[in-house]
């Protein structure tokens, strides 16, 4: 009866309600939306590297040389010597190690050298590996295999020839020696989509011609006689590192930290994610902040507009009064109408969110790289929304109580 | 005298390889932050503390005086019984299979710091990290000043670098768990032990991956559900 009758009297005020519940569902949305967007950059982040033990480059700090070597964002401080990778190379506690080589690009995106065991080795998203899509790994010396994401950027296809630039923004091209797209990978959702892979072999040879940053004038090296040449990388500019025990790994560290020839840091990819994570963590929460405020905006909204909507209701209330509801039974009635609008607006929310989400998702996707997973609600999310709830009900206390004295003080017979 | 300067330039180029040849590298020291690695595989569970002096017993140089030497080994004992230091959930069976407590009185470190001299000379060079090193060294006054208490007028060169020489406690434990599975907490008695510790940097590592935690006096324990 009381519900009914509830519900009745909001279904009268159709238009103030409606936008009562659209406000605050927009504002649970955007909170919501704020949460899996944390979640999902947390995750994609730390998924993009598994199953490596250990990344060394030169002395830099941690969130830096992981950044560089495993993001692509900044820049290397300095590279690393063969010798010292060799050196690295021959420790009896390294299982495997992967060279890889930065500093050159294809069209804004990172050119990297590295060899074949790469493709095996790098895992991310717990144990998954890079595959090939299409064609085949580098076999030539001038082959590159692309990421997903660059081949569908610039349309590349199997058998495209592109010319790798020198330095990340720069207008000389290594024009002189042109590479072949000979294998197109399987879209990861890591960095490695937006990376062209070439030999390391393949970054000696094209700077064959090139001393300190510049090409030589006039110098240049048929194709022929480079492909005869001995193309060991004289330096490389980070190693993917794999142990045979976990319990060597600190001692490994360790050797590589205080290596005295050459200034080399060491870091655990997770470790060094998560250092990054508690400073990206600051902002994390204000924004987390900023929507919990706006959730209580519209809570204080909520408020407001059942206090405005009182004065003209006051006649509403004392024909209930006539009808023989007490005064208690218009508090439980406007109590009852919050519980009804939060629900509404949950439910309404969830629905926007999930709109919301598969409207936005590709293009995150494509222009972060960030995977937002759309998944069924959390308990956390049940949680937000008893809370949110119980606060409603809270916030309409106050109303409830005014109408409780209009309707003690009014009777039946309302002064307007 | 163009000919001088040919041969003082080659000099100076001589001069400038000989000191280039040398390695100068100074590993980071930092007061009120010790590091904590733990590596965890199969039922093994290493953990390895180093602590600068400072963190436990409040000075850096090499113990000398009667009451200080009592310190260092006052500090080394409660090292030994590691409920002191940390404790690891029973359910998960954990027994100590070997300990290892040292303090680097920092004698490797000594040469580093003859050549004083030398570090001001080469503003130029990139070991940024030493130098901050060394800066940090300026700042410790109440270490000079109470070197000064203990052998006043002895301030030879030798007293000089242990000063410098900032020692450090290394602890290593290693167990064997019965149910390695069943630690999800790892907590620090630690901060409690030792009144002056500061935070306590932890890298962690097992088959599932590696992460690092900060940990404080205020929340002493590292969360590990899921970690191992």
């Amino acid at each position: 009866m009381l519900l009914k009758l509830s519900f009745s009297s909001l279904y009268a005020r159709l238009v103030t309600v409606g936008m009562t519940i659209l406000a605050i569902s927009v504002s649970l949305m955007l909170y919501m939306s704020v949460e899996k967007l944390r979640t999902s950059a947390y995750t994609s982040f730390t998924d993009t590297i598994s199953q490596t033990d250990l990344i060394v480059g030169a002395r830099a700090s941690s969130v830096q040389l992981l950044l560089y070597s495993v993001f692509r964002i900044g820049n290397a401080t300095n590279n690393i010597t063969w010798e010292s990778y060799l050196d690295l190379v021959s420790k009896e506690e390294v299982d495997w190690t992967v060279p890889i080589s930065l500093g050159d690009s294809h069209k804004g995106f990172r050119v990297m050298g590295t060899n074949k065991e790469f493709f095996s080795r790098y895992k991310y998203r717990g144990s998954q590996s890079v595959s090939i899509d299409k064609g085949y790994l580098f076999e030539d010396l001038y082959d590159v295999v692309l990421g997903a994401g660059v081949a569908e950027k610039l349309g590349y296809k199997i058998g495209t020839s592109l010319v790798v630039s020198h330095g990340l923004q720069s207008f000389s091209d290594h024009d002189d020696q042109p590479f072949r797209v000979s294998g197109i990978l399987k879209k990861t959702g890591t960095p490695v989509d937006n990376t062209v892979i070439v030999s390391l072999a393949a970054i000696e040879a094209i700077h064959v011609d090139w001393s300190t940053g510049a090409k030589i004038p006039g110098q240049l090296t048929p194709i022929d006689e480079i492909r005869e040449m001995d193309l060991t990388p004289k330096n490389i500019t980070a190693a993917l590192v794999g142990v045979k025990s976990k319990l060597t790994i600190f001692q490994l560290q360790r050797w590589i930290n205080e290596y005295p020839e050459e200034a080399m840091t060491a870091i655990l990819p997770g470790a060094a994610l998560q250092e990054l994570w508690r400073v990206v963590g600051v902002i994390e929460n204000l924004l987390l902040g900023i929507s919990v405020v706006v959730i209580f905006t519209t809570l204080v909204g909520m408020a407001a507009i059942m206090f405005s909507s009182l004065s003209e209701r006051r006649r509403e209330m004392a024909i209930w009064r006539a009808m023989g509801a007490s005064p208690f039974t218009v508090i439980g009635l406007l109590m009852l109408e919050a519980i009804f609008i939060s629900i509404l607006s949950i439910t309404f929310s969830v629905v926007l969110l999930f709109c919301v989400l598969n409207l936005l998702q590709p293009w995150i996707d494509y222009n972060y790289g960030i995977l937002v997973n759309i998944e069924m609600l959390a308990i956390k999310d049940m949680y937000v929304f008893a809370v949110f709830i119980i606060a409603s009900i809270a916030v309409s206390l106050l109303p409830a109580i005014r109408a409780y004295w209009f309707s003690i003080n009014d009777g039946m017979t309302i002064k307007l | 005298m163009r000919k001088n300067i040919y041969y003082s330039l080659l000099l100076s180029a001589l001069v400038t390889v000989s000191v280039a040849e040398e390695t100068r590298q100074v590993d980071k020291h930092e007061h009120g932050v010790g590091e904590l690695n733990i590596a965890v595989e199969g039922n093994s569970i290493d953990l390895e503390f180093m602590i600068p002096g400072a963190d436990i017993v409040g000075f850096e140089y090499k113990a000398k005086s009667e009451a200080d030497v009592a310190l260092v080994n006052d500090a080394l004992i409660k090292f030994d019984e590691f409920n002191n230091i940390f404790s690891i959930p029973s359910a998960s069976n954990c027994n100590l299979v070997e300990a290892d407590i040292s303090i680097n009185q920092g004698e490797n470190h000594k040469d580093e710091h003859d050549d004083h001299d030398e570090h001001d000379d080469h503003n130029e060079h990139d070991d940024h990290d030493e130098h901050d090193d060394h800066d940090e060294h300026d700042d410790h006054d109440e270490h000079e000043d109470e070197h000064d208490h203990d052998d006043h007028g002895e301030h030879d060169d030798h007293d000089e670098h242990d000063e410098e020489a900032h020692n450090e406690f290394v602890a290593h434990y290693s167990f064997n768990c019965g149910n390695i599975k069943e630690i999800d907490r790892i907590s620090f008695p630690y901060f409690t032990t030792f009144p002056n510790s500061g935070e306590l940097e932890v890298q962690f590592v097992s088959e599932i991956g590696s992460t690092s935690f900060e940990v404080e006096g205020d929340e002493p324990f590292i969360d590990l559900k899921g970690k191992i």
